[in-house]
This record gives C-alpha cells, structure tokens and sequence, in this order.
C-alpha cells in the first residue's frame, strides 16, 4: 500500500469500502487482503488530493450505520424469522432476539472501529485535539461533535434500537425477573443469560462516556425494576404476615434477602445490588417493625437465641435508632438478672458473692453478645449501661452504694494468704478489674482498698508481695498514677523499713550492743496510711521494752531531722518465752498482752485494776485484750467478767501440746465505725482534690468567670468520682479564704489568680 | 486459742543455764510506728493543708521525688512555727515575717 496522498474519486472507492464494512459488522468472514485494501481505502479517503475526504466518509459511514440498526430492528428483532419458532415455547422472544442481534452487533462494531483506525485516530481525535485548543475556531459544529466509529455506532444503536424498544425490553426482563421469583430461582439458565445480557447491553452502549454512563440504564431500567420489586415485596410480605409468627417470618426474611441479593448478581448490573437489597430491607424490616418487636420482651426475657440471632440480623443494616427497642430490652433484662443476684445477698461473705455473682451476669452476656450480636459496640454498651446501674445503684435514697467496699473487700479475701494457687488468684484479680472500671464512687473503693492493704502489710498478712504490687499495677492503669500514689507510699515505707531494721541491726553489732530480743520496726509516714484515728491509746510501757524504743529513737533521729516517732502500740506483737510452767513455751501476742504477762513476774494474783492501772491502759483496750488470755486459759480469772476486783493469777496447770502458739485476737475485725470513717474521710479527700485542681486551672488561665471555671472542673478527666457543683462551689470559696484566688474588682463573678 | 501447725513439735527448750531464770522473757517484738514533723500545729497556716502531705501548690503540680513521696518538706523559724518550706519560700518574698507571730523570719531547721 503506498503512502502518498493522491487524488482519488469518492464514488469509486466508498461502494467498495461500504461492502466490506456490511461483511465486517455483520461478522462475515473477510479475507486478510481485502481487510488490508479496505483498511487503507480508510486512509487514501482521510488524505486525498486536493480535499481530504474524512468528512464524507464520516457521514456516509454514519448513514450506513444507521440503515443498518435499521434494517437489524425491523428484520431481526421485531419480526420473528427463526425457524424453530414452534419448539420455543416462551411468547416472549423479543429479548433473545434482541439479544442475539446485539451480540453480533456489538461484536462488528469492534471490529469496524479497527477498520478505520486511521480515521479514529488522525482525523477524529486531532480534530478533539485542536477543539479543546480552540485554534481552528471556525471549524464546523458539525465536524465538532464527531465520535469515534465504535462511540457513533453504539449511539446510533441507542437511539434506533434501545430507544424505541425501551419499554418492551423492560416488561419483558421483569416479567423474566417475577418468574425466576416465582419458580424459586430455577430459570433456565440460557434464559438468565440472555436478560443479563439484555440488562448489560443498557449499560454498555453507554460504556464510552465518561461521565453519566450509567444514566441510560438507571432511567429506563433500573427505576422501573425497584418499583416493581417494591411492590413485590410488599405484596411477599403481606402473604408472610398471614401466616408466620414473628419467629417464622424473620426466618423467611432472612431467607429472602439471601436469594433476593443471589437474583440481583445473576440479573443485574453491580450498580444496582445495594439499592435492590435497600428495597428489599424497607418493604421486609422497616414497613413491619411493629410486628417483628411484637415479641421482642419474650424473645429477649426467655433468652431465644436463634430468634435474637435472627432479630439482629434482620435489624442490622437499618439505622440504630430503629435498634433501639431491642437493645434498651436488652438492657434492661440484663440489669434486672444483674439486681436479681445481688439484692438478696447476705452475710460475712456478702463481698465475694457481689463481685462473683456479677461477675458471672457480665461474662453471661458478653458471651451472648459474641454469639449472637456479633460483639456489636451498640450491644457492648448496653451491657456497661446495665452492669453500671446495677453496680451503682443505692439501696435507697439514704443508704449509700456498698459495691466500692465489696469489691475492695474481694481484693482483700484474694491477697490474703490462703491456700489457693497463685495463677488463679491472678486471674479472679484480673476478673475483678472487670466489676472495678464500673463503679463510679472510685475513691471510695481507694479508701477501702488502702485501709485493707495497710492491714495486710502490718500484719504480714500478704500471700506475696508480687501479687499486691500486680494488683497496685492493675488500678494504676485502669485510674492513673494518682490514685495508686498512697498505696505506693505505703509499699515504699514496707521496703525502707526492712532497710531501715538491717541497717539498725548493723548499728548494734558495730556498738557492741545486743538487745536480747529480735527486734523488727516498721516505720509508717502519717498521711499515707489509713490507719483510722491515729489518736494514741495512752499505755505505760514495760521497762522490758524501753531500752529497745530507746536505742531505735536514738539512731532513727540521728538519721533524720525534724521528724517525731509515735508507737502504735495496739498494731505491735511479739513472742514472749513462758519458763514458769513445766515445759516452757513460745506465744505471739500483742504488745499489751506481753506487758500483762510481765507484771506476774514478781506477784501471783494481780486485780484487773491494779492490772489496768499499772499500765494505764483504758477500759476498751483492757477488755478486748484481756479477754482472749483468760479464753487461752495462761490466765486464770476469779469471775466470769472482768471487773475492777476480779482476780486475775497465772495458771500454774497451763499444758499445750504445742510449745509455740499464739493467742488470737479479735483486733484484725473492722468494726461498724471504721466503715463509717472511711466514707466520711473521702468527701474529705475531694475537697482537697477540687481544691487542687481549681489552682491549677486558675495558674493557667489567670482570669476565669465563675462559670467557666466549674464547666472546666466537671470537664477534668474523671478519674475517681464526679464532681457536684455545689462541692465546686465551696472549694472556690475557701480558696478565696485562703487568698488563692480572688474575686476580681471589675465583676462579683469573676476570679483571678493570685501568685 | 489457734494452734501453729509449723511448730507443733515438742522438744526441750534451751535454757541458758548460767543465769537466773525468768518467767517472762522477750523473744521478739514486731512493733509499728509512725513518724510525721515534729510540728506544733500539723496543719500549714499558709495553706491550711497538712504538714504530712505536700502543700497545695505541689499536689496541684503533682511534684514528687523517685520513691513516690512529694517532695514538700517542712521548715521551722527561730520563732518555733512551722509551714511547709515551698508556702513559706513564696511568702517571705512578700512579707519577711512569721505569718503566726509577725517575728522577723528566719529559718532554724528544715526537715529530712
Ligand atoms: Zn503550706
Ligand atoms: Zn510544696
Ligand atoms: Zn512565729
């Protein structure tokens, strides 16, 4: 083939080149050569001498196109030329005729689009080319909207073929739609086929277009095809209603939704899959709501899995607020079980109970919660919602809420030595971090907890320390370093008073000194130890002890300056060594028991008076003491209560088969009062707390109305209770007292800091 | 009356033979005690907070040694009044006298 343009007739090229484009669009075969010559037909056309010819050949390519569609409508679409007609027993062959006919058609357009590359590609798109460059400004509004061959001929088949067909080709593929729904999806699946590909052939005779291509198929296809789907499952739902419980009918939903979203991949372009299964939820779930929580209450009190796992599946895609009914009954049911195990408790144990019982409510429901929701976050917090009113819930309006001491409480029973193994108290402490996030007064737990912890660590009454540091870790993490800043003064004094004793052991060796007792000394800091009221019981102390207490306050104030050591002499024991008796023996005791014990020593027979005055010890501590070595029979008491004249003697027959023991004693019982102190002593702490948050908030802002400094304290992050405003407001007037802050001149309700 | 499983055998004890015997001997003594400022007042006039616990200023700025403790010491004048040393420090600048007794300030000891 030559490349030079030459002078060429139109009229004896183009009947050539239109036969050829006749055999190649109606997909006949076509020698390679005359594709060659025709293909270069396209290009002597395009370049001729003097004219180029594209123009031309572009409309007569357009007028043979659009006879062509023409001819196909009428011979092979609308008139039914097939001549197995009789065995086809489908009436509506119009689709596959149609079909067929673009089959072939969309295929030869392809194939003509390659014969005129060159026309495409030279004289179409340079012709886009210089349009967007508005260099040729007077070209023709004509050559101006030229398209490619496969664009025009995709468009000529729109506007004669899909165009005028519309509205037969959509009854057809829906009534093909309604019996693939009636026959339970079992359409034959030559049948799918060809309305798929009738479907299809909407969109991608539109394909070209850059923007809108889905336009053609939407307006008159997928509008219609919605409503008619609307109305059938109106129509479903309605013959469903008649005969279904609430059960049966979210089954069949289920069901339905299922095939409907298998239907709409067989039939439909990707495009429309959402809207079709929106349809299909809104006619099912949303229009029947009413009926499907009719026995929700029921469902959800009787605890019916299936139907719950039902319900949210059938729930789920709609928006939460329509939820709402199931999981506020959720919530409730949960809350009510919740009450249920906690209201009746009683007794010593009452504390283990609480937190086990809740415990057990909490992983009860978050398990269903995985099986059957899905760990739904709307579902997960209705679960927090119940467990917290549950947990927080006063037992009247006077009473205050108990669950802050009975989960401290848990704590305690766990740390305490006991026999069971280590893993399992690590994980009933993690368990009990659950029940802990949920209680709102968390100072109050503080307190509690802080009061048992001093006990454990006083008496060494601690399993291991590894696991009261992993239990002090827990709540730092879960309430931040603040709220776990005492237990941890408290552990450090435990540590620094061993040092402290190896160190004043030292000491003593180093002087030549031996104390003739194994002395060890705790040193407690006031102010981080919950020790109730630290009011010193008044009691003469033995001579037996003073050298020790003497040595120690001499070396300890050496140590430090400025600081003033005060015995607690009611958490203090020891052993004392008993050689009056036929063996001799080892006892634990108090302090103030050895110190009644000593003064036999050089008499028999002792009055409680004289007893008590002796050592100064008042009438409450007598008793509680003094009452155990009579039960331990070392002492023999002349009536059964202690008054001023019973007398009290050594018990010379004293026998134990064991040579060390030691005598219990009541004292480790808390007592009604301290429960009490320890509320009382927490609105205490908050005040301290507010106060000193309002100096920081006031340091940093300098000027704030009064206003915006409470919204600003209520915004703190909460870290262990919420705050009330009348609270706020004290603390704000005693700081004003105590010249922090000041009410600024210009306003009554307006404070600035004062440095 | 609980018995100690861990030490139930019953053997003779060792007495020292040399000395004349007791009847009561001390063996061993756990004993607890605590230990504040040795202040006459234990609550700061400055900031009406305790002694023992820091002062206001540094519990709302959170200061603390490494051990946890907050570092806010005690600090006594000639005059025998005590204050946290932070509140008195800020004080003097403004006023050089005692807050309780208008004495002329001047530092006797300070806490460790
Ligand atoms: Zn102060
Ligand atoms: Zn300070
Ligand atoms: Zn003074």
């Amino acid at each position: 083939m030559s490349l030079k343009p030459k002078v060429v007739e139109f009229f004896e090229v183009w009947p050539r080149l239109r036969g050829i484009a006749e055999s190649v669009i109606t997909l006949r075969k076509v020698e390679r050569a005359i594709w060659n010559t025709s293909f270069s037909d396209v290009y002597t056309l395009c370049v001729a001498q003097p004219e180029p010819m594209a123009d031309r050949l572009y409309n007569e390519t357009k007028e043979f196109l659009e006879s062509h569609v023409q001819v196909m409508l009428t011979r092979k679409v609308l008139e039914d030329t097939r001549e197995d007609q009789k065995d086809n027993k489908a009436t509506s062959d119009l689709l596959q005729r149609y079909y067929t006919t673009w089959m072939e058609y969309s295929q030869g357009i392809k194939y003509l689009h390659q014969l005129y590359i060159y026309l495409n590609q030279q004289h179409i798109k340079k012709q886009k080319i210089t349009d967007t460059e508005s260099f040729y400004g007077n070209l023709s509004s004509d050559a101006a909207e030229q398209m490619e061959i496969g664009e025009l001929g995709l468009d000529i088949w729109r506007v004669y073929m899909v165009e005028f067909l519309a509205s037969e080709l959509v009854r057809h593929i829906l009534e093909g739609i309604a019996v693939d729904r009636a026959s339970n999806g079992t359409l034959d699946w030559h049948r799918v086929q060809t309305i798929n590909g009738v479907i299809h052939s909407f969109v991608e005779v539109q394909d070209y277009k850059k923007t809108g291509s889905l336009k053609l198929y939407q307006d008159l296809f997928e509008a219609p095809m919605l409503e008619a789907s609307g109305a059938y499952y109106t129509n479903e739902a309605n013959k469903l209603l008649q005969r279904c419980t609430v059960s049966e009918y979210m089954q069949e939903v289920i069901k339905i939704l299922e095939c409907e979203s298998k239907r709409a991949k067989k039939f439909l372009h990707v495009s429309s899959l959402a809207k079709l299964r929106k349809q299909c939820e809104e006619k099912f779930i949303n229009d029947r709501l009413g009926f499907i929580y009719s026995e929700c209450r029921e469902m959800v009190s009787e605890e019916r899995r299936q139907d719950l796992r039902n319900m949210y599946i059938v729930l789920k895609p709609i928006p939460d607020n329509l939820k709402a009914e199931l999981i506020q009954t959720f919530l409730e049911h949960i809350k009510n079980e919740g009450l249920e195990t906690v209201n009746a408790l009683k007794g010593e144990n009452i504390h283990i109970a609480f937190v086990e019982n809740m415990l057990k409510v909490h992983q009860k429901y978050q398990e269903l919660i995985a099986a059957v929701f899905e760990n739904d976050s709307l579902f997960l917090s209705a679960l927090d919602k119940a467990c917290a009113s549950v947990i927080n819930r006063r037992p009247s309006e006077r009473q205050p809420c108990r669950s802050a001491e009975y989960v401290a409480k848990y704590c305690d029973t766990l740390l305490k030595k006991s026999k069971t193994c280590e893993a399992e108290i690590d994980q009933k402490l993690t368990n009990n971090i659950t029940i802990f996030k949920y209680i709102e007064d968390k100072d109050v737990y503080q307190k509690f907890y802080s009061r048992l912890l001093a006990k454990r660590l006083i008496h060494e009454q601690s399993q291991s320390m590894d696991a009261e540091e992993g239990m002090i870790n827990r709540l730092k993490q879960a309430c931040g370093y603040e709220f776990t800043n005492k237990l941890h003064r408290m552990f450090t004094d435990i540590s620094v008073s061993a040092d402290l004793n190896n160190k004043f052991n030292n000491h003593l060796k180093d002087a030549g000194i031996d104390l003739g007792i194994n002395l060890s000394i705790k040193v407690l800091q006031a102010g981080a130890w919950p020790l109730g009221s630290t009011q010193v019981i008044p009691f003469a102390v033995p001579q037996e002890f003073e050298k020790s207490i003497k040595m120690f306050e001499d070396y300890y104030h050496n140590l430090f300056s400025g600081r003033k050591l005060t015995w607690l002499h009611h958490m203090c024991h020891g052993e004392l060594k008993l050689s009056h008796l036929k063996k001799s023996y080892i006892v634990t005791m108090q302090t103030y028991q050895m110190a009644v014990m000593l003064l036999f020593e050089t008499c028999d027979s002792l009055s409680c008076r004289e007893i008590q005055n002796t050592l100064q010890l008042n009438d409450e501590t007598f008793q509680k003491h003094m009452q155990p070595m009579i039960e331990s029979k070392l002492l023999n008491a002349s009536s059964e209560n202690l008054t001023g004249e019973t007398r009290i003697e050594l018990n010379m027959d004293y026998t134990n088969k064991r040579t060390k023991f030691k005598i219990s004693s009541a004292l480790q019982k808390e007592t009604p009062q301290e429960v009490e102190h320890t509320i009382n002593s927490v609105d205490e702490d908050r005040k301290l707390f507010l106060q000193a948050a309002i100096v920081r908030i006031m340091k940093s802002r300098k000027v704030l109305k009064h206003n915006a400094l409470i919204q600003e304290v209520l915004s703190l992050p909460k870290v262990s209770f919420t705050p009330n405003i009348a609270m706020i407001k004290k603390c704000v007037e005693s700081l004003i007292d105590k010249q922090y802050i000041e009410r600024t001149a210009n306003s009554g309700d307006e404070y600035s800091y004062m440095a | 009356m609980a018995d100690d499983p861990e030490n139930s055998v019953d053997k003779p004890d060792d007495n020292d033979a040399g000395k004349p015997e007791k009847m009561f001997t001390l063996k061993k003594w756990n004993a607890v005690a605590m230990w504040s400022w040795d202040v006459e007042c234990d609550i700061c006039a400055i900031c009406r907070v305790q002694v023992m616990d820091s002062c206001l200023r540094c519990q709302a700025e959170n200061k603390r040694d490494v051990l946890g403790r907050q570092d806010c010491v005690v600090v006594w004048g000639e005059c025998n009044h005590s204050f946290h040393h932070c509140c008195m420090s800020l004080w003097v600048k403004q006023n050089n006298r005692c807050p309780l007794c208008q004495q002329e300030w001047s530092i006797q000891r300070m806490g460790k």
